[in-house]
């Protein structure tokens, strides 16, 4: 993946780029919000990472801005701003994720990973299929090599997010924002339960586990 | 050029508007009196005038100049008599009480004059009386005079005049005296809520405007003054216990963690030991670390709001049925009976985000300390005064009287559970949240022992209903 990453404090900038590209992604760094519109002006970007606050053009300006020329090129905020306000103007402007410094990095890798995947699948499916696994959207059923599951509506919209971003590390908050809709992070494992559940559902009774546990990340659906 | 300070006070602007109005409101008020008094007598003179030429001049048009003389004998003994003049066409005189005409030319048309007349008093004194007169030309060609002494009538006038000056003075000096009356009062309470100002900025954030409990416009002010500052003092103590707080907080983990760290840097350097796993561990001191100081950070920031951002009307049971979906898994896992008791129907105001953060804190905590085989029971119901109450209870240990006081206070921890990280702040941050929306949180005992363990804790957030 291309990767641009617009981002002031240049150590951070640096550990990003570092990761990213031990995951195969190729970066390209920006240092203030002019340089990042041009770079972003300039080149094919898979994923932007972009700083909220940053010296000459701040990254909602940025977003806003490279929106309006009509990129449509995935935006994962850093925000040193939590409140659900920022959070809100940050998507507003066009951001497509928020990330509240400071953050794990595995945490970052999994939400940029999610974002670019998020490009492929422009037209509506019906049909999710992952190895084995088979989710009917319309009829709101799950099969395993033919067999049906049966599935809690809760537990359904997480293997959901879990098929549509199957090979894909997610961590547990992405989970609770995006399949919960809650934005804090709970003192006990809720999440840990929910999968497990989910779990002993699709993969008891079967030869092989497709729900993984990623250390120090949270987890992965292979096919 | 600067005005020196006095004529730049509100007061002395005051003082001279008012003055100006009071002394325009008065001129106008004078004048329309002299108008309807002085002004009415020099009319009615004149009408007198007016109409004795028009009887005499009636006489001769009817009888001759023989009979106007005859008029003018007969009037002369009349106790007010006009002053009469008949001159010949050439202005010789005829006859009349008066030597010779006061006007210099005449050119035959009537004509109006003011002048005076010259009488003697008791004591053979000359004075001069003011008159008015008018002069006409008879159908004869002979010229005709008729004047009245109007000394009364100016006396009169004088008279009204005086009086009106007198008035006027007394006029402006009551302005005057109104307008530093109005002046003092409005620049005393000035003085009283610049004073306080002053204090504020000098540091004292304590200083209160009096409140005189005259209800007008400067009490308002003043009431606003006070309730600004007593936000502010909140504010500013809020902030204060918050940086308290946050170094508290913070810094017995950070110890721990640069503890941690300079005994793995050590122990490496020696050779002995493992980096990996002091470095995980490290790891994991720094989220501990970070979620303390996020829970830490939304206390301080809901409580110097002073309430919920972005309000939104909510339905209780259903924010209850979010929040017990996403932890009876957890509990039925931990072999604890979960139960949820939710009344619908009703209606908060409040920011979703932060009472569900509320509700699952709750939640962790009744999930902590509740034992396995224990129950927790999550109810969403209306009090009978109206408000909404959620309430979890457990069959934990719970919460000794004198301690729940403490425990719902900020950053307060039990001894027993000072290991536990974040413990501390869950119901800190309920409190916090509770506040936020005009409520409360109530702690008291739960069901009573169950086995060993009891009598349990049952926490309530109890909210206002929503208009």
């Amino acid at each position: 993946m291309r990767i641009l990453i617009v981002e002031d404090d240049l150590e951070a900038a640096e550990a990003m780029v570092r990761g990213l590209s031990d995951g195969g992604h190729a970066c390209t760094q920006a240092a203030d919000g002019e340089e990042g519109l041009n770079a972003a002006r300039g080149g094919e970007f898979d994923v932007m990472i972009v700083d909220r606050m940053m010296p000459k053009m701040d990254g909602v300006t940025l977003i806003e801005t490279i929106r309006r020329e009509g990129d449509q090129t995935p935006v994962l905020f850093l925000s040193a701003l939590g409140e659900i306000n920022d959070r809100v103007a940050g998507l507003k402007a066009g951001g497509d994720d928020y990330l509240v410094k400071p953050y794990a990095f595995a945490e970052l890798i999994a939400r940029v990973e999610a974002l670019s995947r998020r490009r492929e699948t422009g037209s509506v499916q019906t049909l999710l299929r992952v190895g084995e696994l088979e989710m009917d959207l319309i009829g709101r059923s799950v099969h395993r090599q033919g067999k049906e599951i049966d599935l809690q509506p809760r537990e359904f919209q997480l293997l959901e997010f879990m098929m549509r971003h199957a090979g894909q590390s997610v961590t547990r908050t992405m989970l609770l924002e995006k399949v919960w809709e809650y934005h804090f992070d709970p003192q006990t494992n809720v999440i840990d339960v929910h999968i497990s559940r989910l779990r002993s559902k699709i993969d008891k009774g079967f030869d092989r586990p497709m729900l993984q546990t990623v250390r120090g990340a949270g987890y992965r659906l292979d096919a | 050029m600067r005005l020196p300070r006095l004529f730049r006070t509100t007061p002395f602007r005051l003082t001279l508007l008012f003055l100006a109005l009071f002394a325009a409101a008065a001129s106008a008020f004078l004048a329309y009196i002299y108008v309807a008094t002085a002004g009415e007598a020099t009319r009615r003179t004149d009408q007198e005038i007016t109409r004795e030429m028009r009887s005499l001049a009636a006489a001769y048009d009817r009888a001759g100049m023989d009979a106007l003389n005859q008029s003018l004998i007969e009037r002369a003994a009349s106790e007010r008599p006009f002053l009469y003049l008949l001159m010949k066409p050439d202005g010789a005189r005829i006859s009349g009480s008066i030597a010779e005409s006061p006007l210099d030319k005449f050119d035959g048309t009537p004509t109006w004059t003011s002048f005076s007349v010259t009488d003697a008093d008791v004591q053979g004194r000359a004075i001069k009386h003011p008159a008015r007169g008018l002069q006409e030309r008879m159908g004869g060609g002979e010229i005709l005079f008729v004047g009245a002494d109007i000394g009364e009538d100016e006396a009169y006038v004088v008279k009204i005049v005086r009086a009106l000056w007198g008035a006027g003075a007394l006029i402006i000096v009551l302005g005057l005296l109104g307008g530093v009356l109005v002046s003092r009062n409005v620049s005393r309470s000035m003085a009283g809520l610049t004073d306080v100002v002053t204090a504020v900025r000098n540091g004292d954030l304590g200083a209160r405007a009096h409140v005189r409990g005259a209800r007008d416009e400067f009490d308002e002010l003043a009431e606003g003054l006070n309730e600004m500052l007593d936000r502010l003092e909140r504010s500013m103590a809020g902030h204060r216990h918050a940086g308290d707080a946050i170094a508290h907080d913070l810094r017995s983990p950070l110890t721990r963690l640069r503890a941690r760290l300079e005994v793995a840097y050590l122990d490496v350097e020696a050779g002995k030991g493992n980096a990996e796993e002091a470095l995980a561990q490290a790891l994991d001191d720094t989220d501990g670390v970070l979620k303390t100081f996020g829970a830490v950070l939304a206390i301080a920031r809901l409580q110097a709001a002073g309430q919920a951002p972005n309000p939104t009307n909510i339905d209780p049971a259903v924010l209850g049925a979010d929040i017990a979906e996403l932890y009876e898994p957890l509990c039925e896992d931990k072999g604890i009976d979960f139960k949820a008791e939710l009344i619908p129907d009703l209606t908060i105001r409040g920011n979703q985000e932060f009472l569900a953060q509320a509700l699952a804190n709750i939640l962790d905590n009744a999930v902590k300390y509740t034992p396995s085989g224990g129950a927790i029971m999550l109810r969403v119901r209306r009090r009978s005064s109206g408000e909404v109450e959620f309430s979890v209870t457990d069959t934990g240990p719970g919460v000794p009287e004198e301690d729940r006081e403490r425990v719902v206070q900020r950053f307060v921890r039990l001894e027993n559970s000072r290991n536990e990280p974040g413990a501390g702040l869950g119901l800190s941050l309920v409190g916090a949240v509770a506040e936020a929306h005009g409520g409360r949180l109530e702690l008291a005992e739960g069901p009573g022992k169950v086995g060993e363990i009891g009598p349990g804790l049952r926490v309530a957030l109890i909210l206002p209903r929503a208009l």
